[in-house]
């Protein structure tokens, strides 16, 4: 019983803990646009979260090395360097916008200005990382964030005409769009749903709660159930504004848009859960991502790191930590659009992930690390696949940024 | 000299004609037993014709997945060979010079052989 609480509890999770602010933005401006016709990139992205998550938890759970280790030990120091320089800076960014995120959720639920939200969320999250439990921390926020199933509900009471909706399936490009600004949102909702952060938290997750081989079943469970509903969340995001703001030609650039299909369709309790929501989710985000900054330096640079060890032992991880909230909260208060960095940190993730996909991919196929839990067949062969497409998608990401004047 | 100032330097035969650069180097721990291993011996460099990069673990022979990187990576180090230390005649700050007559040992690695 226990036990099936357990799975429960971390199926619940990995759904409410999906969705962040680069889903939320990104799938609401591409329904807004694209209308359901980016679908199947939600689709391919879940897919490739799945399998990275799973190597790089069982990388974890099986060796006791969290991303980072691993790349520091197989690449070497200057490679790892590299690495690390681009992926820290990149969840940098995805830290401004998550927090930004808090900020403009609450301005949503308040009327305050989100300005003077910024430092109270960057304190919040401080507050959080130093003192609560880790497992509880996820389990919170996770289940505080489910409440986002909002979206979905709001979809039916809508009320859509649902051969119309499943026509726009189809991956074509709408006449006021054009192909590379398809392509570009493409990448960016892969972005999204593939963001590097959630690999390394994951894996130094797995380190956290002190995972071995034999918590691999539970994982692989939370995994492969939790992530596919969440992408269903998100892809209902996508789908309300879809219904609501694509016939009106409203193109999203706000977070008030974003909940304006829920609140047509739900009404205001719809719009105090979707608010509750979007706090719980961005928070959690937040939390991760910050986290994530303090997982990747600790574990590149060897500091002894770890919400299991007090914060005075763990000194450094936690004042880098600190640093990177400060970092957040000092380009947020120039008065860059949150959404904005948002919009950027989706493509961004996308041109960074081969960075730790590759590391992983290969440790996760290495017998002195793995034992015999070497990747199958099956999973070699998707992993080799995904291994191109997020090339493709890496590559492609700076030259139809250019082009198209970052999907204006 | 550390070793990352060795890496990647060029390594010319007794000639002076180019080898390729230095990629790696082979340890063995065959020294005085300590408490947590033995010391370790510098058993020679490992030469690339090609490329002086990583091989990303894939020099050794049990590492064949995912097949389509193993095969990218031993074809990127295609050639490379292993020196022993007694076959180098000078360690330079630009290059590597090996003795006449040096012998080119396969870089391969064991799996059972390695601990």
């Amino acid at each position: 019983m226990k036990r099936l609480l357990g799975v429960a509890l971390g199926i619940l999770t990995a759904i409410g803990g999906f969705v962040d602010i680069g889903d939320l933005v990104t799938n609401a401006v591409v329904g807004s646009r694209f209308g359901l016709s980016l679908v199947w990139v939600v689709a391919v992205g879940v897919v490739g979260i799945c399998l990275f998550a799973n190597m790089s938890g069982r990388v974890a759970a099986v060796s006791g090395r969290a991303t980072f280790e691993v790349i520091r030990e197989r690449l070497g120091a200057r490679a790892g360097l590299a690495n690390l320089a681009a992926s820290f800076l990149i969840n940098l960014m995805t830290v401004t916008a998550e927090i930004g995120g808090i900020a403009l959720s609450l301005q949503l639920a308040s009327s305050v200005d989100y300005l003077l939200w910024i430092p109270v969320a960057a304190v919040a999250v401080w507050l959080v990382i130093w003192r609560v439990r880790f497992s509880i921390m996820e389990n919170v926020t996770g289940l505080l964030g489910l409440t986002l199933v909002i979206f979905a509900v709001a979809v039916f009471l809508l009320k859509p005409d649902w051969g119309a909706l499943a026509g726009q399936l189809a991956p074509t490009v709408p006449q006021q769009e054009t192909f590379w600004s398809y392509s570009y949102y493409a990448i960016a909702l892969f972005g999204a749903a593939m963001t590097p952060y959630e690999v390394f938290f994951f894996s130094s997750g797995a380190v956290e709660e002190k995972w071995s081989v034999k918590d691999l079943a539970q994982s692989r469970i939370n995994v492969l159930v939790g992530f596919p509903l969440g992408g269903l969340l998100s892809v209902s995001i996508a789908v309300c504004a879809a219904i609501v703001l694509l016939p009106a030609g409203v193109s999203v650039t706000s977070l008030s848009q974003v909940v304006l299909p829920v609140a047509e369709g739900a009404g205001k309790l719809g719009l105090a859960f979707v608010l509750v929501g979007m706090v719980a989710a961005t928070f959690g985000a937040a939390l991760e991502t910050t986290l994530s900054s303090g997982y990747t330096l600790a574990q590149f640079f060897g500091w002894s790191w770890g919400k299991f060890r007090r914060p005075a032992q763990a000194a450094r991880f936690h004042l880098s930590m600190i640093v990177c909230l400060l970092v957040g909260m000092a380009v947020l208060a120039t008065g860059v659009d949150p959404v904005l960095v948002t919009e950027y940190s989706v493509v961004f993730s996308a041109i960074a992930l081969p960075l730790t996909y590759l590391p992983i991919l290969i440790v996760a196929n290495d017998p002195q690390y793995m034992g015999e839990h070497v990747n199958g067949r099956v999973v070699n062969v998707l992993g080799m696949v995904f291994l191109v497409i997020i090339l493709v998608a890496s590559i492609a990401a700076i030259p139809l940024m250019i082009v198209t004047g970052a999907g204006s | 000299m550390i070793l990352g100032d060795l890496l990647g330097t060029p390594v010319l035969d007794a000639d002076g004609g180019r080898l390729g650069r230095v990629a790696d180097v082979r340890f063995v721990l065959d020294g005085t037993p300590h408490q947590l291993m033995a010391e370790p011996r510098l058993l020679g460099l490992v030469v690339g014709p090609h490329s002086a990069s990583s091989f990303m673990g894939y020099e050794r022979n049990g590492l064949t997945r995912p097949r389509m990187i193993a095969r990218i990576l031993r074809w990127r180090h295609r050639g490379s060979f292993l020196v022993l230390w007694e076959d180098i005649a000078v360690v330079g700050n630009r290059s590597v010079r090996l003795r006449p007559g040096f012998t080119r040992y396969s870089t391969a690695l064991d799996d059972h052989a390695q601990a």
